[in-house]
């Protein structure tokens, strides 16, 4: 197969979609397939570039216009789309993110070349604010003619079917996938002292709960062996600030900022818990970053993140300052108890599932040594959240999975690229066996989106591929060798 | 492909469901989809009511141009205007003060503030007077017209949404009196229609926050008949018109319209938290 991934998010740019792009050619590559990446100019990063394994990037001559997205035109990108569409003899124009401009552009032309599309959605709208309205208009008539849609999760199916008006047995579940040899764990790198270390890795934002967090850390600051490692850059880095230093927590709050995403694992292997604390995500690469590297995950309970990792794995709270710092201590509770039964100090029944030499319990954890005073100060705190809450009684009614190795185990299992490629294979044979569209389908397609007008504008692109067909024939056209 | 009877039950996860196709639909699809959620559903009673605070800013609007074509066209004389103004202006400020009307500190606070703006407004009367005088008085008047069109968008009729500002409609407000003040033959008569300006569009909406009830906007609306009517038959008719399609027609097609409200919640709503600003975040800590 020849596919076309485009979108306006790609290297050098890093994100989650990024990622999500580079991996998926890499794997198809791998499989004989042929894959070009379409976006637009960074900076001085224009033209043809080559990446691993031969990935043939196209970084168009083209301004991005506002948020990293180009301006939308349709028409003005034409030439350009066409041409490389029909050089590379592609079957498949695969779009990612909804607020991809080129992505829709390259797919609506895509349709209008016979070639099959299909389009990716990584994330959530909501229907209440203005701009949800205009932006789900815009997802609904560029996604009335899509072959398929993929979502990485069911919640975000059913907010792209909601969305965009699109039959539900067109839209396919294939969530996103973590490299789990890159995301190792290495307990060596925690600190043997008795510190734990809290992490958080996201960009600053409101809608990243950036305000829960700054709410949770106060409540640790008598707590003097917890620490917080914060990832990350962005407008609400101010306010963790002030509360680090209204707090006086200068020394266990670590604020590290922006940092390139290979250099992530090193920061997330030197903690024991993260804690993420978004408002809403459709699937949150984060959360299985942090568990492939063996942390606890504490997270809130929204959007995709409750069908992301079992429950073993994870413990999910409300998006609410009490409920998060209750999470946290929960996962405090299994520490306390998993560091006791690595000293011997056997509090569960089912010791069977652990190996036990000279009465240490061997399972890849770094035994917590506390300092006398640290050991007080986790113990004072511990004793008062277990009055409260009755934790330590009951931790928890699954078992969690409190081994590094273990959890980077189930998660390389549950994610991983070869799977979610084989899926999306799947995918790609199902719409190539569906029939070419004309222009009378196209057109009806766009009519059901009840927005006239646009009917105009499809019709001046239409008008323009005949023109371009008339002075650059595409029987005329250098065919690209694979 | 395992059969249908014996492969696994579908779960909500993305890690479990190998048997099925990736675009397999559960019956449990949309199952936590809610709609209309706190969304409230008005009565026609309410609807009529709720409007009367828009039609009592057309009126003062309405009845501010009226003292001004009064004052253009030398029907009235300043010093007539500004004496009703004033008694007005007294019971007005009895009633807002109540019990508290004859405790000193707020006496005198109040006649500072008065004593301000009439003396500062007096000394810039000519000023004012002069300001807008180079600009031809047809520009004037559209100028006029599309700021207290502004005025009357922004305004605050109780409701908290994102397009109420105080601050911009006062301005278009003020800035409406200073071009039709250039427009009048005396300073005196431009520092009588700002101190017009100031009592409808800043004390009397003070008044009617705290006291307004629909039965108000009756009074109003029939003093802007009678001076209408006094002026130009047309634009009575017009204006009584316009007055009962807002306060009529409008609730009408407002009541009728809400059955297609369709207010789509689930859990791809952003979750909602209190966003920590300077001032909430002292309180926190």
């Amino acid at each position: 197969m020849r596919i076309c991934m485009v979108t306006d998010f790609f290297y050098p740019s890093i994100g989650g979609v990024e990622e999500h792009v580079f991996n998926l050619s890499q794997i198809l590559l791998a499989h004989g397939h042929k894959v070009i990446v379409l976006t637009h100019s960074y900076g001085d990063c224009k033209g043809i570039r080559y990446l691993t394994n031969g990935l043939k990037v196209y970084y168009l001559p083209i301004k991005p216009f506002y948020n990293q997205c180009i301006l939308p035109t349709i028409l003005c990108q034409i030439p350009l789309i066409r041409c490389v569409l029909l050089r590379e003899c592609i079957e498949v124009v695969h779009g990612h993110s909804a607020f991809s401009t080129l992505a829709h552009e390259a797919m609506i032309i895509g349709n209008m070349l016979g070639l099959r599309t299909v389009f990716t959605d990584h994330s959530l709208f909501g229907f209440a604010d203005l701009s949800a309205v205009f932006t789900n208009k815009m997802l609904q008539i560029n996604l009335s003619n899509v072959n398929h849609c993929i979502c990485v999760s069911h919640i975000g199916k059913e907010n792209t079917v909601l969305r965009a008006r699109i039959p539900k047995e067109k839209v396919s579940v294939i969530p996103n996938a973590v490299d789990t040899a890159l995301f190792t764990p290495d307990p060596s790198k925690r600190p043997t002292d008795g510190t734990i270390n809290i992490v958080v890795a996201s960009r600053l934002v409101y809608r990243k709960g950036i305000d829960l967090l700054a709410g949770v850390i106060p409540r640790f600051r008598h707590t003097h062996n917890i620490h917080f490692i914060i990832v990350g850059d962005g407008p609400k880095r101010d306010l963790l600030e002030e509360v680090r230093e209204k707090n006086n927590m200068q020394n266990r709050v670590e604020l590290i900022g922006a940092v390139e995403h290979s250099q992530v694992r090193d920061i997330l292997v030197r903690g024991h818990i993260f804690v993420n604390t978004s408002l809403t995500e459709a699937y949150c690469m984060a959360i299985v970053e942090a568990a492939s590297c063996g942390l606890q995950v504490v997270s809130t309970r929204v959007g995709g993140i409750p069908e992301v990792l079992p429950s073993n794995l994870i413990i999910l709270t409300e998006p609410e300052v009490d409920s998060v710092y209750q999470g946290v201590i929960k996962a405090l509770n299994r520490l306390a108890k998993f560091s006791n039964m690595q000293k011997g100090h056997i509090v569960e029944t089912n010791v069977d599932k652990l190996s036990y030499r000279n009465g240490n319990v061997e399972n890849g954890f770094t035994t917590i040594s506390n300092s006398k005073k640290r050991k007080k100060s986790f113990d004072l705190h511990m004793r008062r959240e277990t009055k409260n809450n009755g934790y330590l009684a009951n931790i928890d009614n699954v078992e969690a999975v409190l081994c590094p190795y273990k959890c980077n185990e189930i998660v390389s299992t549950l994610y991983n690229w070869e799977n979610v490629t084989q899926r999306t294979e799947k995918v790609y044979t199902r719409v190539l066996a569906e029939p070419e569209k004309s222009l009378g389908d196209l057109l009806y397609g766009y009519l059901r989106s009840k927005v006239w007008p646009f009917l105009l504008i499809i019709s001046m692109a239409h008008v323009i591929l005949l023109f371009l067909e008339y002075i650059r024939p595409r029987r005329y056209m250098e065919k690209l060798k694979n | 492909m395992m059969s249908v009877e014996s492969r696994k039950r579908w779960q909500k996860c993305l890690y479990e469901n190998a048997e099925y196709d990736d675009n397999y639909t559960d019956p449990s699809f949309l199952k936590d989809l809610k709609t209309n959620l706190n969304v409230r559903f008005f009565t026609f009673e309410e609807a009529i009511k709720g409007i009367t605070r828009l039609n009592n800013q057309i009126s003062c609007i309405t009845i501010f141009l009226v003292i001004f074509y009064m004052l253009y066209s030398e029907l009235v004389t300043p010093s007539d205007v500004l004496v009703v103004t004033g008694l007005f202006t007294s019971v007005g400020y009895i009633f807002y003060r109540g019990q508290k009307l004859f405790e000193v500190q707020y006496l005198l606070e109040d006649s500072k503030t008065l004593l301000a703006v009439l003396v500062f407004g007096y000394l810039f009367a000519p000023l004012l007077h002069r300001l807008t005088n180079a600009i031809s008085t047809d520009t004037i008047f559209s100028m006029t017209f599309f700021v207290l069109l502004l005025n009357l968008i922004f305004c605050d009729y109780g409701l908290s949404a994102a397009l109420v500002s105080k601050a911009l409609s006062l301005n278009a407000a003020i800035f409406a009196s200073i071009c039709l003040a250039s427009r009048l033959s005396t300073a005196f008569h431009a520092f009588v229609l700002l101190v017009e300006s100031s009592v409808f569009f800043v004390l009397y909406p003070i008044f009617t926050t705290l006291y307004w009830r629909w039965y108000f906007l009756l009074p109003i609306f029939l003093l802007c008949c009678h001076l209408l009517y006094n002026i130009s038959f047309n634009i009575f008719i017009i204006y009584a018109l316009f007055t009962g399609f807002i306060n009529i027609v409008c609730p009408c097609i407002f009541v009728a319209q809400q059955r297609y409200k369709y207010n789509i919640h689930g859990p791809w709503d952003e979750a909602i938290v209190e966003e920590n600003t300077d001032n909430t975040i002292n309180d926190k800590l």
